[in-house]
């Protein structure tokens, strides 16, 4: 398992059961495309992005996405998720060298 | 002769904000919608972290400036200040070097990332705070702003400009470059910063960003830390006093 | 001795402004091609099957219209669904139509999302057209254009 830093936040920070909340994603990745040239060197920085990105809550799989490395440096990946229950919302992501890294929070609706 | 020919030149290079790059109100808010996740907020994670690790946390920092830590964010809210322990007008990365050094650790650089994730760590503990720095508390900050006055309207460099060449009252809002050139009192660059940088991708801070302004407008450079630039801060940073602090900031 | 500084510094100025136009086709001959390139229609053929894409008002897509920088231009896609097992989006699809991989992203939804919508930061090469492309559960493509303008510049 990677050691890549990210960040889940949740909006709005209290909800309801069945209430849809927005879910922001964010990630300290360099997306690096492989088609920029180092100033010093002039050679070619190797591609490094991510290109897979899956969403599981308690285990299931909400959402599942394909990257490109057109995303931003430090990519955001926002999606709704509506609030079955309790539980935990994962995030897996893979870049194109196969590293594998995740993230997880606690889902605890108010009522 | 030579110098009211550049100085003109400088002026023609400026456009009035036409539509061509004047932001939209829909844009504006797509932009102001993006402080919802700001990529910095990962590292002002890891700042904490690093204060907590090498300084003794938030608890260790109210400790070594004398305040409680209920009163710690407002007492941020008014750096830089003169702090009497180190003799000198600063800024909180400074005093942070210190304590690095006292608690048996080689400090991060001033320059250095990790130094400005702790800083807009620190910085965001008083978020939401007015920005009170008191330019009259003692005379080791009157003399801070006064060289700080002197520092931004000086006119120096390739092109004969000054901070105030455009950052003067009658040329805020003109185009310069592609963008309105801003009201730093207005837009509160001293409690937006330290910010992310887009074109950048990284966190940066205020000392750091007049760096960047002042190798494009062939100043010469000025070290983060060194008496003069901190006096800059003071004197820009007064500029929004009342401001409110929301740290990090997002821009271009 | 004055005159000719004037005249740098005025042509350093114009210079300056600008706002990146369409790339030519020399240009996209020039730059270097990745190993993911891949043109718009290419990209449409092999995500519809040739099926081809309709705009709808069903798929709204919000990118600014005026980009401060083309190195974070965010993005949202919010597509009209019910998100229920028998009528949902199956699938939001970005594309940076003149980058030279037009792929950004393709996220695959399921009724747990409750409101079909994706949110990024894409990297933009220069002025173009941002295509969003809904697929629908009843087999429909459905799409969005946003023209963004991509102003390079600014100081520092």
């Amino acid at each position: 398992m990677g050691k890549v830093k990210s960040l889940i936040k949740v909006k709005p920070k209290k909800y309801n059961v069945g209430d849809v909340v927005k879910v922001d994603f964010m990630v300290m990745h360099p997306m690096e495309t492989g088609m920029r040239k180092d100033k010093k060197t002039g050679q070619l920085i190797p591609a490094e992005y991510i290109n897979e990105v899956k969403f599981y809550f308690n285990d299931a799989l909400i959402t599942d996405m394909q990257i490109w490395e057109s995303l931003s440096t430090n990519p955001l990946f926002t999606i709704n998720f509506k609030i079955p229950g309790s539980g935990e919302l994962k995030v897996v992501f893979k870049d194109n060298k196969g590293e594998v890294n995740e993230k997880s929070i606690a889902i605890k609706p108010k009522g | 002769m030579r110098k009211a020919l550049l100085a003109l030149a400088a002026t023609a290079g400026l456009v009035m904000a036409g539509e061509q790059f004047a932001m939209s109100d829909a844009d504006r808010a797509m932009y102001a919608e993006m402080l919802e996740a700001n990529p910095a907020e990962i590292m002002l994670e890891e700042g904490g972290e690093k204060l907590a690790e090498l300084c003794g946390g938030v608890a260790g920092l109210a400790k070594y400036l004398g305040v409680s830590e209920d009163d710690l964010p407002k007492y941020i809210a008014g750096f830089p200040r003169y702090v009497e322990k180190l003799g000198a007008v600063v800024q909180l990365d400074q005093v942070m070097q210190v304590m690095m050094k006292e608690n048996g650790h080689a400090p991060f650089k001033l320059s250095s990332k990790e130094m400005f994730a702790m800083l807009a760590y620190v910085k965001s503990l008083a978020n939401e705070e007015k920005i009170n720095i008191d330019v009259n508390a003692d005379e080791h900050i009157k003399a801070a702003y006064v060289l700080g006055k002197e520092v931004f309207e000086t006119k120096r460099g390739g092109r004969g400009l000054a901070c105030l060449s455009c950052h003067s009252s009658d040329v805020i809002g003109s185009v310069l470059r592609t963008q309105p050139l801003p009201d730093l009192g207005k837009q509160v660059s001293g409690g937006t910063w330290p910010a992310y940088r887009m074109t950048k991708s990284s966190l940066r801070t205020l000392q750091r960003r007049f760096q960047g302004c002042m190798n494009n407008a062939l100043l010469a450079v000025i070290p983060i830390g060194s008496k003069e630039m901190v006096a800059l801060e003071v004197y820009v940073t007064n500029m929004a006093k009342g401001g409110e602090i929301a740290i990090p900031g997002l821009k271009r | 001795m004055q005159r000719r500084s004037f005249l740098r510094n005025m042509a350093a100025a114009v210079a300056a402004t600008a706002v990146v136009p369409h790339m030519s086709m020399a240009a996209d001959a020039a730059k270097p091609k990745g190993p993911n390139e891949m043109s718009l229609k290419a990209a449409i053929d092999a995500l519809t099957g040739g099926k081809g894409i309709q705009t709808s008002s069903k798929v709204h897509l919000k990118a600014p219209e005026i980009a401060e920088n083309g190195a974070v231009v965010p993005v949202k896609i919010d597509v009209d669904s019910p998100m229920t097992d028998k009528e949902y989006v199956k699938g939001i699809y970005v594309f940076a139509t003149k980058n030279n991989n037009v792929r950004c992203a393709s996220v695959h939804l399921t009724p747990a999302n409750g409101e079909a919508s994706f949110g990024t930061r894409i990297k933009l090469g220069g002025t173009q057209d941002v295509l969003a492309v809904a697929e629908m559960s009843d087999g429909s493509f459905l799409s969005a254009t946003q023209n963004v303008k991509v102003t390079i510049g600014g100081c520092g």
